[in-house]
């Protein structure tokens, strides 16, 4: 087995793989900048400091010098120049949450930056929908999707990759952990964040209205929206370190060309 | 001692959002066209017929925040409010067949409209408040818009430090929806200066910043371009969409 070459990523895979890999970012930076306009998070209907969870603020110190804070669940941490009191993308640092090298653009403007995220929302969508009906048509979908059947083989593979076990379970082209992951990226984070966005828009409210009810109410389906962005990012980061970690160039060389060796690293990569 | 700077950046964003138009080819082109196509898809697939949600009493904010400026400094406006807007006319003319100079107690004689709704800002916060006033669907028919009429353009006493007047504007459909008033009162009370007394527009049914304050003329058009930037408002003509369902 060890050496040959699999055809592993259809075209659609790959264009959409680094469709969305370009919408992720510019979504993620875009979405700081429109968060910046508004930089704390309620899980609430309508704006309320008392059930806040996530804010950022700027003070000045006794001897004048200005603090940016964090508060997470009414936990205040002092985060100066990175968050609350950072780059401002003009050559200096002003009261804004996130810093202008984590958003587009990077200056204040939130009408770009709503423009950039609207953009990109498409880019998401289509790269999704074009992918699970090409998965579907091909039977990746079959070898991708978690069952229940795979949830004995989770901790076995979980003591694989922590290199407490010698062989991982038996399993097909993806490993547990690796199909429970893309399941719930592909079924659960992507659709997910793409409800809790449109939910912030108020003619969707106005025609389905119990979609943002059922969300807690606008400003909670703006917190969740915030809270499946960093999901997602974690998710990117653990992905990142798995391409890199069970080899980079084979990895890359499939999700570009398509082609895969298999070898040591096969059934345990990104 | 410790002293709040965000209420500053806030004011600064809007500043700098208002220095000029977005130069950037891309938001201008492409962006631009998807979210304009984004707003037919958005019509054609959910319509605009949608309520917005109307809430309780006990859900109403009772210091309702301030959307966009303060009370403003025009001269004209600040002569209205000492006489109590005793010498307010609300102005409608342009395309239609029988302009209207309207008092505010021929506005309140209309005023049979109470709606407690949620104010959605485009920086991302919401408030509830309790509206009333009368439907611009109404007052718009009691000047019968002509048969070219396409829009309803409000002309605000607010300018900015650039001598920009303020602006916004609705098509007709959007006009006549049950919920869009012309409003008078907030949380039962005559509205303040600061929240854009004597009347203001309230359409829930989009992002705040179509909430036009301090309106004094109702003009009638069948084209947006020839006024000001041409995008059909103030915040539209420094890159927000013009359609703020969205």
């Amino acid at each position: 087995m060890t050496g040959r070459r699999v055809y592993r990523h259809g075209i659609v895979a790959r264009t959409t793989h680094w469709l969305w890999a370009l919408a992720m970012l510019v979504l993620v930076m875009s979405g700081l900048q429109i968060f910046n306009a508004a930089p704390y998070l309620d899980a609430s209907d309508k704006s309320n400091p008392a059930r806040r969870v996530l804010a950022f603020d700027a003070q000045r110190a006794a001897d004048g010098q200005p603090v940016g804070t964090t508060a997470v669940f009414g936990h205040t941490f002092r985060t100066t120049h990175l968050f609350g009191y950072t780059d401002d993308g003009m050559g200096g640092e002003s009261a804004r949450a996130f810093p202008a090298w984590l958003t587009l653009p990077g200056p204040q403007s939130l009408a770009d930056g709503r423009r950039w995220h609207l953009f990109f929302a498409w880019a998401l969508f289509i790269a999704l929908v074009a992918y699970l009906i090409s998965a579907a048509i091909r039977g990746t979908l079959r070898e991708l999707v978690f069952r229940p059947s795979d949830f004995p083989k989770l901790l076995p593979m979980q003591l694989y990759y922590l290199r407490l076990r010698k062989d991982p379970p038996p399993h097909g082209t993806y490993n547990p952990l690796q199909k429970l992951a893309y399941t719930v990226v592909l079924f659960g984070f992507f659709p997910l964040i793409i409800i809790t966005g449109l939910a912030l828009s108020p003619s969707v409210d106005a025609a389905v209205p119990w979609l943002t009810w059922i969300l807690g109410g606008r400003q909670f389906a703006r917190t969740w929206h915030f809270t499946l962005m960093a999901l997602l990012t974690g998710y990117f980061g653990t992905h990142l370190i798995l391409v890199l970690t069970t080899g980079v160039w084979n990895n890359m060389r499939s999700m570009i060309t398509g082609w895969y060796v298999l070898g040591d690293h096969d059934g345990v990569g990104p | 001692m410790k002293r709040r700077l965000f209420i500053a950046s806030s004011l600064s964003a809007l500043g700098l959002t208002a220095c000029g138009p977005v130069k950037d080819s891309l938001t201008n082109g492409p962006f631009r066209n998807v979210l304009l196509s984004t707003e037919h898809l958005n019509k054609a697939v959910i319509g605009t017929h949608g309520l917005a949600r109307e809430y309780k009493d006990s859900d109403v904010d009772r210091m309702f925040r301030v959307n966009g400026l303060d009370t403003p400094s025009d001269s004209a406006y600040a002569a209205l409010a000492r006489g109590g807007f005793r010498d307010y006319r609300l102005v409608v003319d342009g395309l239609v067949e029988h302009p209207q100079k309207l008092s505010l107690a021929e506005l309140r004689a209309a005023a049979d409209k109470t709606q407690i709704t949620r104010h959605d800002c485009v920086e991302g916060w919401s408030a509830i408040g309790k509206w009333r006033g009368a439907p611009l669907g109404t007052v718009i028919a009691m000047a019968q818009p002509k048969a070219n009429a396409r829009y309803c353009v409000f002309h605000c006493f607010d300018t900015d430090q650039n001598g920009t007047k303020y602006y916004e504007s609705l098509d007709l459909h959007q006009a006549a929806h049950p919920q869009t008033i012309l409003a008078l009162d907030l949380n039962d009370k005559p509205l303040d200066n600061d929240h854009g007394a004597p009347v203001r527009l309230k359409i829930p049914t989009q992002l705040g910043y179509k909430s036009a304050k301090w309106v004094s003329r109702i003009e009638l058009v069948a084209d947006l371009q020839p006024i000001d930037g041409g995008m059909g408002g103030y915040w539209e003509d420094q890159g927000y969409e013009w359609y703020a369902g969205i």
